[in-house]
């Protein structure tokens, strides 16, 4: 596969280390959280695999297109819009979740909406961008941050301070009945792959998705879930996990830098994890976009020969936003962000049956010109 | 500028006008904040309001040339919460008190000893700002007497009593290092107990002695460990590299400097109800002194000594802990991470076999050398 494929996937994974999937997972921590992520894994790489396998069929086309080519239009449009629903609040609940971290962590006296509005600022411009530009702008960011994320994973695992008892004992709590929450919560890392309902448009070459590249993900997907719930656990213990609110940061807030730049690496890993933030909002965000103005054909939208239809979403986007970031609160925030990432288990792999259909009617459609 | 496309101008223009909003600094300046350099957590007499907090600020001077000494100024006040003693002292200065780099919390012993750990743990963790890495310990006779004190030869702007805890200065065994989220999960945790190093002032000299340590337990009193014990924990829970061993047998009387020491401790389960404390240890080293000529033919004999008097040390302070109910090194936990959770005992069944628990204990001595002379 191409590396832009992984790099979709990898974000959705690596960006919700911090916001609230681990909160939801630890909250659980003894009651089924490791059985759900196990479960979660076996049917996230078969999502990730039956989509990819499906996009691969089209290169090049976007899931709007061929809901255009294969149905019609009184089921395809609120279905579309719908998409962009929930690409729009997976992107919220990460801007949402990232303005709380900054105000709490990094600037406590500056008003939330500035804040809020600094972030969407970067990104609001990301969302109307070509899609191939997004994904070199995700590129870039990732070769910058990532090898210091990397490090800082690195120290976490060689602390001292790492109790691998603490793992261990956690790891025991194996033999439960799943969580459903923490399944759902774990779930929607894997959601990346689904990103590629619009971004399928970049892979235009014919791409090879084998055993290796499956692998290659279930290794991924084990690494990140491991680190998400059991590093915290080694560093905080096990029974008073469940009071911290962001356990990643307290976590990292427990690893010493002694000959660093900055001795506490909270802020380092703050503004690091700020960059991939800012993927996982961006690609979020653009699909939405996408989404959006294919439903409602923003680009016709024209004053004076200029082309203003896709600026419309933006304001409404700033608005909702800045809506939501004054009005929330932590818990609520991790309360909805459950049951979004809840229903998004039934409206993903149900999915795969649209799949089948649109694959049925385009071999019609291949085969009629023929007859 | 003319040569420009329009739509390049514009960009520019509008980067201008935006970077004329971003100059609004939303941290505060640097001169308008004073900086916390160690926080020290009191009983006070006043029965209403029983916490007394003492801050150390750095004071802001122009230069390093400018200040030969130290220069430090203090707040103090008494408070029904702690936080409301912060926010009474907030309205004494004229700055910011900025807790962020602050790295030492110190805890009156006697505020130790109120068993009011939960308050103080509570107060030091919901604020955002106070670091989780920053070291804890227990002063005594009080915290602030600890704080107010400026030992000779200390260097401007970094606190002598730091090095103590970082491991670049001194390293001696008997010198603990707790940091603040260590301090949280051991005392959170039913299975491991927490230890934190005790400060105390010479007072001829003037310079502190740091070299006990205090054993905290839930519902527990506190146990003070002597220098001895708090070298044997430090040994015992990997966290120091190297240490000096006396030795007295056999009419041989020497010093053993070792300098690496590798520890495992584990419980091994032989049945339900039975648990053995399996630890072993390897000391490696030389001898550091004598009181008569030692002869590098007889090393075997020499480590064979060394096997024989640290075991029984070790063995001593693992059978007084066991005899209290302590876990300092953390067994407890180490028994949960070997047994499913719904087949674990409870904590009450798993203290009474702890008590009764074997010891295994066994040293590997490594004497390599008797110096530079026989």
């Amino acid at each position: 596969m191409s590396r832009f494929y992984y790099y979709l996937i990898l974000i959705n994974m690596v960006a919700n280390i911090i916001a609230s999937v681990p909160a939801i997972l630890l909250h659980f921590h003894n009651d089924g959280a490791v059985i759900s992520m196990l479960l979660s894994i076996a049917a996230g790489v078969l999502l990730v695999t039956i989509y990819t396998k499906f996009f691969l069929k089209y290169p090049g086309k976007t899931l709007p297109e061929l809901l255009e080519k294969t149905t019609s239009k009184w089921f395809y449009q609120p279905f579309v819009f719908l998409l962009a629903v929930l690409w729009f609040v997976a992107g919220l609940i990460t801007l949402i979740t990232f303005t709380f971290l900054l105000i709490r962590y990094l600037s406590p006296e500056m008003p939330i909406i500035l804040i809020c509005l600094t972030l969407i600022l970067a990104v609001i411009f990301g969302c109307i961008l070509k899609t191939d530009r997004v994904m070199y702008t995700v590129e870039m960011i990732m070769i910058i941050t990532s090898p210091l994320i990397l490090f800082i994973f690195f120290k976490a695992y060689s602390s001292k301070s790492l109790n691998w008892d603490f793992v261990r004992e956690a790891a025991l709590y194996i033999n439960q009945v799943p969580n459903w929450h923490s399944f759902s919560a774990c779930f929607f890392l894997f959601l990346g792959a689904a990103n590629l309902f619009i971004f399928n448009r970049f892979f235009t070459d014919k791409q090879k998705f084998g055993f290796r590249q499956i692998m290659f993900i279930v290794l991924i997907s084990i690494g990140t879930l491991f680190t998400t719930y059991f590093i915290p656990i080694g560093f905080n213990g096990f029974e008073g996990i469940n009071d911290l609110v962001y356990p990643w940061i307290s976590t990292t807030d427990s690893i010493r830098m002694e000959y660093f730049i900055i001795e506490r690496v909270l802020f380092m890993f703050l503004l690091f994890y700020l960059g991939i933030a800012f993927l996982s909002i961006l690609i979020h965000w653009h699909a939405a976009m996408e989404f959006l103005k294919f439903t409602f054909k923003l680009e016709k939208i024209k004053y004076k020969d200029k082309n203003i239809g896709i600026f419309i979403p933006l304001p409404i986007f700033v608005a909702i936003s800045l809506y939501f970031v004054t009005v929330l609160t932590e818990y609520q925030l991790f309360r909805y962000s459950s049951y979004f990432y809840d229903v998004l288990v039934f409206i993903f792999p149900g999915m795969i049956l649209l799949f089948t259909y649109i694959n049925r009617r385009m071999k019609n459609e291949e085969s009629s010109p023929e007859n | 500028m003319k040569s420009l496309p329009r739509k390049i101008k514009g960009t520019i223009l509008l980067f201008v006008l935006g970077s004329v909003l971003l100059s609004g600094c939303a941290f505060k300046d640097i001169d308008k904040s004073v900086f916390v350099a160690m926080i020290a957590l009191d009983v006070s007499d006043d029965e209403e309001k029983p916490y007394k907090v003492t801050l150390k600020l750095y004071e802001p001077t122009g230069s390093f040339n400018e200040a030969t000494e130290p220069q430090y100024s203090y707040l103090s006040e008494n408070g029904e919460t702690l936080s409301e003693a912060i926010r009474m002292m907030e309205s004494y200065s004229d700055k910011e008190l900025e807790f962020g780099h602050s790295k030492l919390i110190i805890l009156g012993e006697e505020l130790v000893k109120d068993n009011k750990n939960k308050e103080i743990l509570d107060f030091l963790l919901r604020r955002p700002d106070i670091q989780m890495i920053s070291w804890i310990a227990v002063g005594r006779p009080n915290a602030e007497e600890i704080i107010k004190m400026i030992p000779q030869g200390e260097s401007a702007a970094y606190p002598e009593l730091f090095n103590y805890f970082d491991s670049n200065g001194t390293t001696t065994p008997y010198i603990v290092t707790t940091h603040l989220f260590e301090f949280r999960r051991n005392m959170k945790e039913s299975g491991i107990d927490s230890v934190l190093p005790i400060i105390e002032i010479n007072h001829e000299d003037q310079h502190f002695e740091v070299n006990k340590s205090l054993l905290l337990a839930i519902n527990k009193e506190p146990l003070e460990l002597n220098s001895l014990d708090t070298s044997i924990y430090n040994m015992l829970s990997r966290s120091v590299k190297h240490a000096n061993l006396l030795i007295k047998e056999d009419g041989d009387h020497f010093i053993a400097n070792i300098d690496t020491v590798k520890s495992k401790f584990n419980v091994n389960i032989k049945n339900p109800s039975e648990i053995q404390l399996a630890i072993n240890i390897s000391l490696y080293g030389s001898i550091a002194e004598s009181h008569k000529p030692m002869i590098s033919k007889d090393l075997p004999q020499y480590n064979e000594e060394l096997k024989k008097e640290s075991e029984e040390k070790f063995k001593g302070f693992i059978t007084e802990m066991k005899k209290h109910g302590y876990d300092p090194l953390g067994f407890g936990i180490d028994y949960k991470a070997k047994v499913l959770h719904n087949r674990r005992m409870t904590d009450e069944e798993w203290m009474e076999a702890y008590k009764k628990a074997k010891v295994n204990l066994t040293v590997k001595p490594g004497i390599k050398s008797t110096g530079s002379i026989q």
